[in-house]
């Protein structure tokens, strides 16, 4: 697959404070994203993860280091045709309607009118918004401006699409929309950049990933290496038995209600605690299996900084 | 073209904001009392009002100017709707010139509805259309322009306020450079002398475009003023945009 | 755009709109920018306006007004000469240069005596205390138009203000001379002497007062003459056969004491001393 996204060492910093001191934001960012992939970019607030992509689209200059798009220069008008992005917490032009937004930008797209013509009504059934085609962008709640915005950056049907933070404040069906959406832009062939916060989402549809912590890249890979799918330990909730037996083989997390959660390590140890209930004729209620989640991968990596 | 996209988009936003209309009311207000001040006043009435109507439509227009023009490009950075514009294939300086012509096109409509009002009343004393008026307010749109194309240049990177003051004292400097004419002649000659000489001829002369006095008192005019001041005026237009551009292109958008 | 492009831009609508400055600058103008303030409403009315400014105003306006009419070019200029500084006193009555610069301007520029002193008289007005205004009114009075008695009535205003130079008194009296007025002449320069700080001052009063003597002697003597040429069908041959004639009680003489000097033949009385040359 084509690498169409490369990042070569970037470098960024900017002047803070009233007596301005350097800080250094970016210390030597690499990353290769390849065409047709799911991309997560992740780190913790302040970790550079939206300065990156700034340098990447223009936005900002960096001080050293090298970004090509579809091996192009980054800022020639022939690298951005062929990119969208959508902004974390977009904010548009109140006045406008939805359809004279979409409309707006694409005359910055150079689209021909007629391809204009259909495209805006199909972006807007595509986002969920085909009934506020006509209402005005100040009277859009903050999902709604998330899916304009998205429509915004799909609008000359661009290969690379970068997205910050496009699950924010949104209710659990508005994510999944989106997700689908994402990832139906996947199976047309397109590329997706995701700068997320939010770990479940990226597990559910990236394919590479990327941690950024303090400037740096600490890991990076495909998503199923990063996360082995070795089971780590078992919850079991049982009911009906005497705590004390579980000592060596569980961990006994919580005790309400009648039910005990245990925390159980070794899969011997499980089919030990199943004997045991059924020989106090006890209840188990469930048991859980739990591999390793990226949340667990994240923490880690951000503590060893 | 995309700059014209930009422009309209412009346009359409600025003729909303409401401080325009705000301005609107006072330059009115002030052609109104002028008709007051003629009652009050020793020597030809109809004098009076266009010599106040021209002042009010100069100073109101150069408020707008800089009120509107400190703020676009502020907003747009502020608000980060920038954010998704630059990163369409446009240029930065497009997205620059688009602007400034949209706030160039809003100002046209302002100030020519200021001076539909102002010819009104000019018309209800004389019964005339005064058709040497229109060359003067051609010239103070011209002013205007330039004081947009200032604001505009600060808004780029200087806050709101910031940038009204600077574009204020632009204002100020341009209408009392000339003062500095005779006082640089009689200075001896030498090294300072040219010195400041330069920097004379460098500041602004916002008086280039005043022609209020000839016109109101049909004083004749060389007509070779007319075609330099014209040009003076578009050649700092393009001045200050091309400083604007660069000053534009390499900023960072945190 | 590239930035060479740009810079390029720059640097040349940076050449050109410095060269046309130049070139502006060097077309003349009939005009000074700011001659609206000729429309002004009366002081009285703009001093409201001017909440509390009002004498910086003046200052403005003032300044302006110099400007304005140093610039030659301007035709008409002298069509609200009155109003401007009348403006100006109503802003700033104690503001004393452009009532002195007003007169001149109004002197010299635009040949307008009476609107000097209108200005003038204004100035004493407002500023009691000033005896300059009346000064130079009579100063204009005597000089431009040789119209002594107004020159007197101005310097006697002048020299009853405290503060007036002595050369008022002397102006005065001089100018009481030049009307007629002799006895006033008289009086004034008699206590010019009697209060002389020096002897110049002395002798320039002596010199007044001989005149003046010589110049009523003359007159009596010469009077006398014509009667006794009435009288007699011809002139007398010496001064002496007035009194005996009848016609005179006796010879007056010179302040020094001196006849005067007649010629039988052509009837003229002299004073026998130039005043100035005692």
């Amino acid at each position: 697959m084509a690498v169409i996204l490369r990042v070569e060492n970037l470098h960024k910093s900017f002047k803070v404070g009233f007596i301005p001191k350097k800080k250094k934001i970016l210390k030597g960012i690499s990353l290769e994203v390849k065409e047709g992939e799911i991309f997560g970019y992740l780190g913790p607030n302040g970790a550079g993860k939206t300065t990156t992509l700034k340098c990447i689209l223009g936005l900002i200059f960096p001080e050293k280091g090298n970004i090509k798009i579809f091996n192009q220069p980054h800022l020639s008008l022939k690298a951005k045709e062929k990119v969208g992005y959508l902004p974390e917490n977009p904010y548009f032009y109140d006045y406008l309607t939805a359809t004279e937004f979409l409309q707006f930008y694409c005359q910055l797209s150079l689209l021909k009118k007629k391809e204009k013509e259909e495209k805006i009504p199909q972006l807007l059934r595509l986002v969920g918004l085909e009934e506020s085609a006509d209402l005005q962008l100040r009277k859009f709640s903050r999902g709604m401006l998330q899916r304009i915005g998205l429509a915004q950056a799909l609008i000359h049907d661009p290969s690379l699409i970068f997205l910050d933070e496009p699950l924010g404040g949104l209710d659990p069906l508005g994510r999944k929309e989106i997700r689908d959406i994402i990832v139906r832009l996947k199976e047309e062939g397109k590329t997706v950049f995701l700068c997320s916060h939010i770990l479940q989402d990226i597990e559910m549809i990236c394919d590479q990933v990327a941690i950024i912590v303090n400037g740096q890249i600490v890991n990076q890979g495909s998503l199923q290496d990063l996360i082995s799918e070795k089971i780590l330990f078992t919850e079991i909730t049982l009911s009906g038995i005497n705590s004390d037996n579980l000592k060596n083989i569980g961990e006994v997390i919580s005790s309400t209600g009648g039910k005990t959660l245990v925390k159980v390590v070794n899969e011997d140890n499980i089919e030990k605690v199943i004997d045991i209930v059924h020989r106090q004729k006890g209840k188990i209620h469930s048991l859980i299996p739990r591999t390793a989640t990226l949340e667990d991968l994240f923490v880690d990596m951000v503590k060893q900084r | 073209m995309k700059i014209k996209a930009i422009a309209a988009n412009t346009f359409r936003e600025a003729i909303r904001d409401r401080i325009l209309y705000l301005l609107l009311f006072f330059a009115a207000a002030s052609l109104i009392f002028s008709r007051l001040l003629a009652l009050l006043t020793v020597g030809d009435r109809v004098k009076i009002i266009k010599d106040v109507g021209l002042a009010s439509l100069s100073l109101f227009g150069a408020l707008m100017a800089i009120l509107m023009g400190t703020g676009l490009v502020y907003k747009e950075i502020d608000k980060k709707t920038i954010y998704t514009l630059l990163s369409k294939p446009i240029h930065r300086y497009q997205f620059l010139l688009g602007k400034y012509l949209g706030l160039v096109l809003t100002l046209l409509v302002m100030l020519s509805l200021m001076s539909l009002i102002f010819l009104a009343i000019v018309f209800a004393h004389t019964l005339r259309v005064e058709w040497p008026l229109l060359v003067a307010i051609f010239y103070i749109f011209i002013e205007i322009c330039l004081i947009t194309a200032v604001a505009i240049f600060f808004s780029c990177f200087s806050t709101p306020i910031l940038s009204s003051i600077f574009s204020l004292s632009f204002y100020l400097i341009g209408h009392l450079s000339w003062g500095l004419e005779a006082p640089i002649s009689k200075m001896k000659p030498g090294l300072v002398k040219i010195l400041a000489q330069i920097v004379y001829t460098f500041l602004p002369d916002l008086e280039n475009f005043n022609f209020k006095t000839e016109i109101v008192h049909h004083l004749p005019l060389p007509s070779k003023v007319f075609l330099f001041s014209a040009a003076y005026g578009i050649f700092y237009i393009i001045f200050l945009l091309a400083l604007a551009v660069l000053v534009f292109r390499k900023r960072d958008f945190i | 755009m590239k930035k060479s492009i740009v810079a390029l831009i720059l640097i040349v609508s940076l050449a050109a709109f410095m060269a046309l400055k130049v070139k502006v600058d060097k077309i003349s103008r009939a005009k000074i920018p700011g001659s609206s303030i000729i429309y002004l409403p009366s002081g009285k009315y703009l001093k409201y306006g001017t909440f509390g400014y009002s004498s910086l105003l003046a200052d403005l306006i003032y300044l302006w007004a110099i400007q304005y009419y140093s610039n030659y070019s301007i035709k008409d200029r002298f069509q609200y000469l009155d109003h401007i500084f009348s403006v100006i006193a109503e802003l700033d009555p104690h503001y004393l240069d452009p009532y002195e610069i007003g007169a001149i301007i109004a002197v010299y520029e635009a040949r307008d005596l009476n609107l000097a002193f209108k200005i003038l008289d204004r100035g004493l007005q407002k500023n009691p205390d000033q005896w300059i205004f009346p000064f130079e009114a009579g100063h204009y009075a005597q000089m431009t138009v040789k119209d002594y008695h107004l020159a007197q009535i101005y310097y006697k205003k002048a020299m009853e203000i405290p503060g007036a130079p002595p050369i008022t008194k002397r102006l005065y009296a001089n100018a009481a001379f030049n009307v007629g007025d002799y006895q006033t002449a008289w009086n004034s320069w008699k206590e010019v002497y009697q209060t002389a700080p020096d002897e110049r001052i002395k002798k320039i009063a002596s010199a007044h007062l001989y005149r003046i003597k010589s110049t009523l002697d003359i007159k009596t003597l010469k009077k006398a003459i014509a009667r006794y040429k009435l009288k007699f069908g011809t002139r007398p041959q010496t001064l002496s056969e007035l009194v005996r004639a009848g016609l005179l009680a006796s010879l007056p003489r010179d302040l020094d004491g001196k006849n005067y000097l007649y010629n039988p033949q052509t009837g003229e009385v002299e004073a026998p001393s130039n005043p100035w040359k005692r």
